[in-house]
Parts: C-alpha cells; sequence; structure tokens
C-alpha cells in the first residue's frame, strides 16, 4: 500500500512537472517574438551576478549595458535596435551552461555575448560551439581557453594572460646587465588567468638570468598571507611579482609590509588598476606596478566617445572589465555591419566567424586581430603609480610618466 | 632560521584564534551533542557587523564587540530553546547538524544578499603597523587579535571553572542525569552553554576581521579546520580543543615552509582522519568522545 | 488491487520518463531533465546510506567529484572507452571508500559528519593543487562518448535515457536490499543501533557495506554527468553545496522510500530553475535552500511521501489493513521510547 501511494505520487509530481515546464518556458518574454526586419536584435549573455566572481561580473553587466545603449542611441546595428538578456550564472560553471542552452534555445537570441572568468569561458564556449555560435568573450585570458580547439571563440582584449608583463620585461631586458634585478619571488593565485600573467613574466625574467627564489601558488580562498609574505620576506628577492585579482593583492602587500620587506620592484596583475586600492593601500602604492589592457587615456579613436559616454551615464570613467565589455560589442558589431547578418542560424554565425579570423577591428583598447585559435595579437600596456596617480609607463610611445626603477618603500 | 621563527610566531598567533573558535564549538557539542555547522558563519557575520560598524560610524571595529557579544550570546539561547531543542533527541546529531547547516546557508545568502559578494575588508590606521622580536615582525593587528581571543578564552576558562554556573555547565556535560538530579535546570544551562558558544563567535569574527578580507562564503574555508580540530582534540573538551588548535595552528604554518600554501592545509584533515585511525575519542578528550 | 495499483503507478512513471524527451519544448528543457535525472540518481545513491543506516553524509560530493574525475582521466589517460571508464572509475571509488568508511563508521555519527565535510575539502584541495594530473583550476574537458555528428539536443535526449537507466538500477538494488535480510539488518541499525548490534546484527560491517555500496552509486552518477557536461572543474566538483543538495533531496522526498529522493529531486531540480528565473541576480536561492531545508528537518523529518500517505490514508481508512496501522503505530511507539531512554547511553557508557 505504501509503495503504491509513494508511486502514484511520483507519477503525480512527474505530471505536474510536466505543467511545470510550460512555467519555466513561459518565463522567458515570448521565444519567437518574430524576426521581422525591424524587430530588435537579441543578443544573450550570461555573467556571474552573484557568487565569486560578482565584482568583475557586475562591471562587464555595466559595459554590456552602456553598449547596448550607446548603439541604440545611435540607430542600432544594421538599423535594428539590439536587446540584451543577461541572466545571472552565480558563478557556477554548471549554471553558465545552462544559461547559454537556455538563451539559444528558448530566448531564440540571436547573438551571443561571453560571461566572465576563465573558469567559466570554457563550458559556455562550448555549448556556444555545439550550436555554431560565434563566441566573442571580454574576460578568460588564460592559455588554457584557446588550446581547448574551440573554432568560434575570440578573446576581445589586446593580450592573452602570459603576454601581459611583455612590455615590462622588455624594459628589464633593455637595462644593462649589472642594473638587471638578481632575483625575484612569485607569488600567484591558483586561477589560470592570474597564474597564467605571473609566470609568463617568470618565463622571460629566468630567460634573463633572474633567479627565482620562491615560487608559491594559493587556493583561491586563501585570506591569511602570513606564511607567504614570511617565505617572499625570508628571501628578500629584488622583485616580487603577485599573479593576483583583487583582495588577495591587498591582503599580500598588507602583509608584506608587516614583515617590513622591501623589493626594488613590485608587480602586481589587476588589483592595482582597481579605483578602490589605493583607497585600501593607503598612501604605500608609489611605484607599484600593473598591467593593464585598458586605460580611459588610452588615444584610439573609438575610445574617447566611449570615455565621454560612459563617464557622462555613470558618472565614472570606465574600468577595465567595462572596457573589456564594451570591446565585445564593438567586435562582434563590426563583424555584423560587415557580414550583413545578425541571425541564429548557422550559416549566418559561421560568416561572422570568418569575418572576424581575416579582419581587424577598430576598439576601444586599439585595434585588434586575433590568431586561428582566438588569440588576440596585442600586448598589455605596463602601469605604474607615480605620485599617487596609476599611469602609463610603459611602452615608451604611450607613456604618461617615466618608470620607477628603485621602488620607494612602503 | 628567521623564516623559521618568523613562522613560529604567525603561527601562535593563528593557533590563538583557532582555540577560541574551537572552544565555541566544543560548547555546542557537550551541553547538546551538537555538531554546530553553523558556527563559522557566525564567525562571518560577526566579522561582517564589525566592517559594517567602523565603515558607519568610523569607530574602531573592537568597539562593535560590546554590540555583537550580548547579541549573539542572546541568539545562541533563542536558537537553542526555539530550534534546537525541538528535535527529536534520538536523531538529534543528525538532525542538529542539517539544521545549523542550513541556518549556515541562510547566513551566507543574507550577507550575500545584503552586502553582495565583493570581498570585504577593514581599513586601519595601524593595519601595517609591525615590531620586531628576536629577529621576527610581529603585526601589530594579529597581536591585537591574538590577545582579544586569548583573554575571551581566559575569561571562558575561569567563568567555567570558578563559578556556580560554571559548574552547572560542566556537570550538564559530563552527566546531564546526575545534573537534573542535584536539581541543576539543564535546559537553561544549555541554553546558555550555547549562548556563550555563538558570543565566541562574535569575539572571534571581530578578531579576523581586523587583519583578514571578509566574504559571504568564506566560513566554508573555516568549518573545516574548526570540525578537525574538535575531533583532534576530542569531542566535548574543551582544554583538548584548545591544544589541538595550538598544535595544529602551528603545524599548519611550520608545514607551509616545506610545502607550500595548499598542501599545508590539507594538515588539518590528515590529521583529522589519522585521529579517527588511531584514537577515535581524539587526543584529549574523555569518555564522553568515545561515543560519538 | 494493491499489485494493480502499484504496477499502474510503476507504469505510468516509466512511461513520463520514455515519453519525456519527445514532449520538451526545446533543448532547454531537455538539459534541464537531463540535470534532474542526474539529480535523481545522487540522491537515491545517497539514500543507500542515509536511507537505510541514518547517517547523514554533507559530503557526497566527494564520491561524485571523484567519480567523475576517475572517468575523465580513464578517458584521456588510457583511450579507454568511456562507458568502461565510467564503471571502472565506480569501482575505484568504491575501493576507495572502504577505509573513508572505516575511519568514520567506527564511531557514532557526530564524526561521520565531521569526517564527510573534511574529505570533500582536502579532495577540493589536493585536485586544485595536484594540477598536472587533474587539470588543476584549469578544469579537465572529458570527450564525448558520441561523435561530433550527434548533435547537442540529441546527446541530451541520449543522456537522458541513459542517467534514467543507471537510476532504474540504483532504484532496483535499493529495493532488494530493502526486502533482504541485509536491509532488515540496516534498517535496525538505523532506529537504535545499540539494541541493533546487542541482537547480534554485525553493525560496523553492515554500514561500511551500504556506504561503499553508496559511494559507487554515488560515483557512476557522477562519471555519467562528467561525459555529459564535458568540463570538470574542482571548484564546482568538490563543493559543499552539492552535497547538500543531495541530502535535501533525499530528507525532502522521505529517506525511508524507495522513491522518496527521485521525488525530492523532481521537486528541488524544479524549484532551483524557478528560484534562479524569479531571483535570478540575488543570493536568494541559498536562503531559499537554506529555509526549505530548515523547515524539513524542523517539521517533517520523514519526507513527503510519508507524510503524504499518512494523509492520504486518513481519507481512506478501510483501503488501510490494520496491520499497516499497527506498524506505524509500533514505530511512533519505538522512537517515544528512544526519546525516554535519552540520555541513557551516556550513562551506560559511564558504567563500562
Amino acid at each position: 500500500m505504501k509503495v503504491s501511494t509513494s508511486l502514484r505520487l511520483s507519477a503525480l509530481a512527474a505530471t505536474s512537472s510536466l505543467a511545470l515546464t510550460g512555467c519555466i518556458s513561459s518565463g522567458s518574454a515570448g521565444g519567437d517574438g518574430g524576426d521581422g526586419e525591424d524587430a530588435p536584435i537579441k543578443i544573450g549573455i550570461s555573467l556571474p551576478l552573484t557568487g565569486d566572481f560578482s565584482e568583475p561580473g557586475k562591471g562587464v553587466q555595466r559595459g554590456y549595458e552602456a553598449w547596448a545603449d550607446h548603439v541604440n542611441e545611435n540607430g542600432g546595428l544594421l538599423g535594428r535596435q539590439v536587446e540584451l538578456t543577461i541572466l545571472d550564472d552565480q558563478s557556477n560553471a554548471d549554471r553558465v551552461a545552462a544559461d547559454y542552452e537556455k538563451l539559444i534555445n528558448q530566448d531564440g537570441v540571436d547573438l551571443v555575448f561571453g560571461p566572465f572568468s576563465t573558469r567559466l569561458v570554457v563550458p559556455a564556449a562550448q555549448v556556444a560551439q555545439d550550436y555554431g555560435f560565434l563566441f566573442v568573450e571580454p574576460a578568460g585570458a588564460a592559455e588554457e581557453v584557446f588550446t581547448q580547439g574551440f573554432d568560434n571563440l575570440f578573446y576581445a582584449a589586446p593580450a592573452v594572460a602570459d603576454d601581459h608583463y611583455d612590455h615590462l620585461a622588455d624594459a628589464i631586458e633593455a637595462l644593462p646587465e649589472d642594473e638587471r634585478p638578481k632575483t625575484a619571488a612569485y607569488a600567484a593565485m591558483d586561477d589560470p588567468f592570474a597564474m597564467g600573467t605571473a609566470y609568463g613574466l617568470k618565463t622571460r625574467l629566468e630567460e634573463m638570468g633572474v633567479k627565482t627564489v620562491v615560487d608559491e601558488v594559493y587556493p583561491p580562498n586563501t585570506t591569511d598571507f602570513g606564511s607567504i609574505a614570511a617565505k617572499i620576506a625570508d628571501s628578500d628577492a629584488d622583485v616580487v611579482v603577485g599573479g593576483t585579482q583583487y583582495q588577495d593583492a591587498v591582503n599580500l602587500i598588507v602583509a608584506l609590509r608587516q614583515l617590513d620587506y622591501q623589493p626594488e620592484m613590485a608587480a602586481f596583475s589587476t588589483a592595482p588598476t582597481n579605483p578602490e586600492f589605493p583607497e585600501a593601500i593607503g598612501t604605500e602604492t608609489e611605484g607599484i606596478l600593473s598591467p593593464t589592457g585598458y586605460t580611459p587615456e588610452a588615444p584610439y579613436e573609438s575610445n574617447q566617445e566611449f570615455v565621454d559616454y560612459y563617464t557622462e551615464t555613470h558618472g565614472t570613467p570606465p574600468a577595465e572589465d567595462e572596457a573589456n565589455a564594451w570591446t565585445t560589442g564593438q567586435v562582434v558589431a563590426a563583424a555584423v555591419e560587415a557580414v550583413g547578418c545578425a541571425d541564429p542560424d548557422a550559416e549566418c554565425q559561421q560568416q561572422l566567424i570568418d569575418w572576424l579570423r581575416e579582419n581587424e577591428v577598430e576598439t576601444v583598447v586599439g585595434p585588434l586581430t586575433w590568431d586561428e585559435a582566438g588569440r588576440p595579437q596585442g600586448a598589455h600596456l605596463i602601469q605604474q603609480y607615480v605620485d599617487g596617480k596609476i599611469r602609463i609607463v610603459l611602452p615608451e610611445d604611450a607613456a604618461e610618466a617615466d618608470l620607477i626603477l628603485d621602488k620607494p618603500e612602503w | 632560521m628567521s623564516l623559521l621563527l618568523q613562522s613560529l610566531v604567525l603561527g601562535v598567533l593563528l593557533g590563538g584564534l583557532y582555540a577560541l573558535l574551537a572552544a565555541g564549538l566544543t560548547l555546542y557539542f557537550g551541553v547538546m551533542r551538537v555538531v554546530m555547522i553553523a558556527h563559522s558563519a557566525f564567525l562571518i557575520l560577526a566579522a561582517y557587523l564589525a566592517w559594517f560598524f567602523t565603515r558607519t560610524t568610523g569607530l574602531d571595529p573592537m568597539i562593535s564587540l560590546l554590540l555583537t557579544v550580548p547579541l549573539f550570546f542572546g541568539i545562541g539561547v533563542v536558537m537553542q530553546r526555539l530550534l534546537i531543542s525541538r528535535l527529536r533527541p534520538a536523531t538529534l546529531t543528525m538532525m542538529s547538524v542539517l539544521l545549523t547547516f542550513s541556518i549556515a546557508l541562510t547566513i551566507e545568502g543574507l550577507l550575500g544578499f545584503a552586502f553582495t559578494g565583493t570581498q570585504r575588508r577593514i581599513r586601519l590606521p595601524y593595519g601595517g603597523a609591525n615590531f620586531e622580536i628576536l629577529g621576527a615582525n610581529v603585526a601589530v593587528v594579529k597581536l591585537i587579535a591574538f590577545l582579544l581571543a586569548a583573554v575571551s578564552l581566559g575569561a571562558l576558562f575561569l567563568l567555567l571553572k570558578k563559578t556556580q554556573f560554571g559548574q552547572a555547565l560542566r556537570a550538564t556535560i559530563q552527566h546531564p542525569e546526575a545534573a537534573r538530579l542535584v536539581g541543576i535546570n539543564t535546559d537553561r544551562v544549555a541554553g546558555y552553554g550555547f549562548g556563550l558558544g555563538l558570543a565566541t563567535a562574535a569575539i572571534g569574527g571581530t578578531a579576523l576581521a581586523l587583519d583578514s578580507t571578509i566574504y559571504p562564503s568564506l566560513h566554508w574555508h573555516w568549518i573545516g579546520p574548526l570540525m578537525a580540530i574538535i575531533v583532534v582534540g576530542g569531542l566535548g573538551s574543551i582544554p583538548g580543543a584548545a591544544i589541538a588548535a595550538m598544535v595544529l595552528g602551528l603545524g599548519q604554518s611550520l608545514l607551509q615552509i616545506p610545502l607550500g600554501t595548499t598542501w599545508a592545509q590539507t594538515f588539518f584533515y590528515i590529521a583529522l582522519f589519522a585521529t579517527l585511525m588511531l584514537r577515535p575519542q581524539g587526543f584529549f578528550g574523555g569518555r564522553l568522545a568515545q561515543r560519538f | 488491487m494493491r499489485s494493480a495499483s502499484k504496477a499502474l503507478g510503476l507504469l505510468a512513471a516509466v512511461a513520463f520518463v520514455v515519453a519525456f524527451p519527445r514532449m520538451a519544448p526545446d533543448a532547454f528543457i531537455l538539459s534541464v531533465g537531463v540535470v534532474i535525472m542526474s539529480y535523481a540518481v545522487l540522491a537515491t545513491s545517497w539514500n543507500f546510506v542515509g536511507g537505510f543506516t541514518g547517517y547523514i553524509s554533507l559530503g557526497h560530493a566527494a564520491y561524485s567529484g571523484l567519480g567523475a574525475y576517475a572517468t575523465g582521466l580513464l578517458v584521456i589517460e588510457t583511450g579507454m572507452n568511456p562507458w568502461l571508464a565510467m564503471l571502472a572509475g565506480g569501482l575505484l571509488v568504491a575501493a576507495f571508500a572502504v577505509p573513508v568508511g572505516i575511519a568514520s563508521l567506527r564511531v557514532r555519527g557526530a564524526s561521520f559528519v565531521i569526517v564527510s565535510i573534511a574529505l570533500v575539502l582536502i579532495l577540493l584541495l589536493v585536485f586544485q593543487s595536484w594540477g598536472s594530473f587533474t587539470g588543476g583550476s584549469n578544469g579537465l574537458r572529458v570527450p564525448r562518448p558520441f561523435g561530433t555528428d550527434v548533435l547537442r539536443p540529441e546527446q541530451h535526449e541520449r543522456f537522458f535515457y541513459l542517467h534514467a537507466v543507471l537510476l532504474a538500477v540504483a532504484l532496483l538494488t535499493w529495493w532488494l536490499i530493502d526486502r533482504s535480510r541485509f536491509g532488515t539488518g540496516l534498517k535496525a541499525i538505523r532506529e537504535d543501533e545499540d539494541k541493533a548490534q546487542s541482537l547480534g546484527v554485525p553493525t560496523f560491517q553492515y554500514k561500511l557495506v551500504a556506504f561503499v555500496v553508496s559511494a559507487f552509486f554515488t560515483a557512476l552518477g557522477g562519471g555519467m554527468y562528467a561525459l555529459w557536461f564535458g568540463f570538470l572543474d574542482p571548484i564546482f566538483q568538490f563543493s559543499i553545496l552539492v552535497g547538500s543538495y543531495m541530502v535535501l533531496m533525499s530528507l525532502l522526498g522521505g529517506i525511508r522510500s524507495l522513491f522518496g529522493p527521485v521525488l525530492g529531486a523532481v521537486i528541488v531540480g524544479y524549484a532551483v530553475e524557478y528560484f534562479k528565473a524569479q531571483y535570478g541576480d540575488t543570493q536568494f536561492h541559498l536562503v531559499a535552500m537554506g529555509l526549505l531545508l530548515a523547515l524539513v528537518v524542523l517539521f517533517m523529518p520523514d519526507g513527503i511521501i510519508p507524510a503524504a500517505s499518512s494523509l492520504l490514508n486518513r481519507f481512506r481508512p478501510q483501503a488501510a489493513s490494520i496491520r499497516e496501522v499497527t506498524a506505524a503505530e509500533l514505530a511512533e511507539q519505538r522512537r517515544s521510547a528512544a526519546d525516554a531512554e535519552e540520555r541513557e547511553p551516556v550513562t551506560e557508557g559511564a558504567r563500562r
């Protein structure tokens, strides 16, 4: 008796769940709202709006929305308005795949843009590839993204993670041999992007004969940097390189200061370009180096327009995440305008992909081209805190200030 | 050599905080046989309250203790009386795990709701200050956190040893039946014990917020090591938990030199498995631990 | 009458599962169906230990994650047939579960729970750090078992049926154990471990076997998911949340019933999508799960199926045989007896 009741219940649940699937579907505003000439171009995006990657995720969201508004105010794409559908993937790989599945199959989007974070790009790109969609992504710079055999993927930023420090490495190489640093300490978060940046520089420095004295990798959730700092301080390395995201860099710097360690050169990825960084570190930022793919001061034509528009609507100039999102929009828009189509069928998407393979796109981070795996062929600018402000110091033709080689005490 | 000394200092400072928090966990287990998964979620909650307090008032985060300690004590008593005591005694241990787990999830969700997932850190004017002893640098904030933990642990110890309430509490832990027979209101004592445990989370959270980044899902990072500590120390034994916390904190700090950060973290869990294989009642636990 | 309605219910459920891919309006709904099937497999596998012995493991993500990685790595490193790799992965994980079970089942509940959580955390650390073997934080891409000519919606369909078959095997195994002498012994442990022991049930061995069987099926579920999803990242595989979903689903449906975990999986799987659609941009899904779990623990610890069947029985008193009612009453008496003796074990321990 008991079993039969439970069976009947499960059958009931099964039937009602079928009815409920209808509810999940109807949640989205009309799958096929008409694909006429004037219907808006629907663009599907999944972003980490909650969870561990939510902070940069929200930056990317602001960038995408600003781009869409800007396009719509200026006549749209192919004369059609663009409409963004942004879902929250909760910083979760299972969710990000489900989100793109939903966007493509249920919401019937015409184009997709990429999510944030290397860890989410690979599962998302897989879905896009399976449905033949072009996949331009604003974050996902790690080498591993480009070695998975995706033929639909393009990274909308100047350089992959391993090349972020190229200009700095060049500058050090240009020094007379006896002025180069002798030893270097590396601490990197166990994250493909953060590690990529630090190890890219490590490879270059080791080639020059700079000895690696500390090489630490810490899990992303690390909050206590005392022991890592102790190791670095004990080695008294000339250079300290942090493959960092944001808060870990702040923690590491505070921990290093607590141990009174004074390097000649200190470079950290991502964090120093964050506007909150000087607030968190205080006045001791002087001389800290960081690679950046974007600066509001960049001389490129469309950048001025972007900075003005963004500053007007948001009150602050855009940061790197916003710029990468805007760049993604620019890249896809360029392909759409050139090919003259924006619909989900495989033929159109393939034309978009083929066009990007062959052509250069002018963006807010400069002209971009890609190799066959989607790696952009540029390098990052190097910024440094000079007189309390973050300025471009490398390469020399873009420099706003001179590179300080002997870092003041922090 | 100086690295070894430095790691030793860092290990002791870390161990102090672990000891305070593990003492709280042990209290819950002692009075109620409850494995309190939400302990570290409350820890993070207190850290957030300290951060929020400093951000809105500009005062030192330690002043927030005046608010959070009584608040957490109250929450602890209410939680024990309204939630934990509702569970069937026969399945108490298992169901309390789930109940406190669900509380932890709710706290994490609400923190994310209120303060977003952004990592936060209190900026203190003395954040980078340090002084040197025997070639090792001691950070002022870490020392404050340690002293806070040490003083609270000392006060807890005195409370348990010297006061009448402490005696009642220890009697409830050791032998609830007998405690009831001699007229101790074990229900009320259990409630207060729970409140005390949660108060340690308030203090620990504030100490943590002084020198660390906080984010809503951080509590998972703490619950594992704390659980390992109370098993190694012997479930229900407060001195055992404190000693295990010190030993494991030091061990982790020293092992980071040869092994690196990630592998050193596994030390807690290896100690946990080794303890269960060799001495399931823990190294300092009494007969109480044998049955759980 | 009884067997007829039983067969009818089973038939309806099977018919629904067979027809679902045809009825699903689009590939997204189909993929949700695969996820729910996968939940059902994992929750049913969890219930081998949770339901029979009453030991609540919050860390079954350890076994699903290990199964997923074992499958993926076997396929990549040895080029083995993916289905064989999945089976081999399940066996490897089962072997791994033996020492873990020995360590955690020697003592009663509290340590078992602590070990289950610790295991997930330690595996997360190991799989993150041991990058050269596991792919570390870069993740591990698992090759698809079907060629590229099988389009994604068809992949979903095939994996839906494959998961359904695995679920059927797990359910059948559960049912067989439930009716066996072994199952009776396990249930005795759940109700009162001390009494079971004194009646001569080899409690430790029984618990260990149930635990290993559970780990085996969980690993198969993880392996099949890996083959479908194609990408493994340690932070998502070894996540306490994944393990706690299994607990929530089983508990919600009812851990004492064969179909309880399946029902729980359908409800939770649907609720996850619903909450996501309604409260997507907030952390509310955590709060919702937390509150739901708390409500179940406090007010419905036996789950929906027992609660609903007792409700149904109340409306149809004549349908229930006298014996059934007595059995339920007996269970209640047993429970209140256990309540009365709650502190006794401690006293006994002191006497020894």
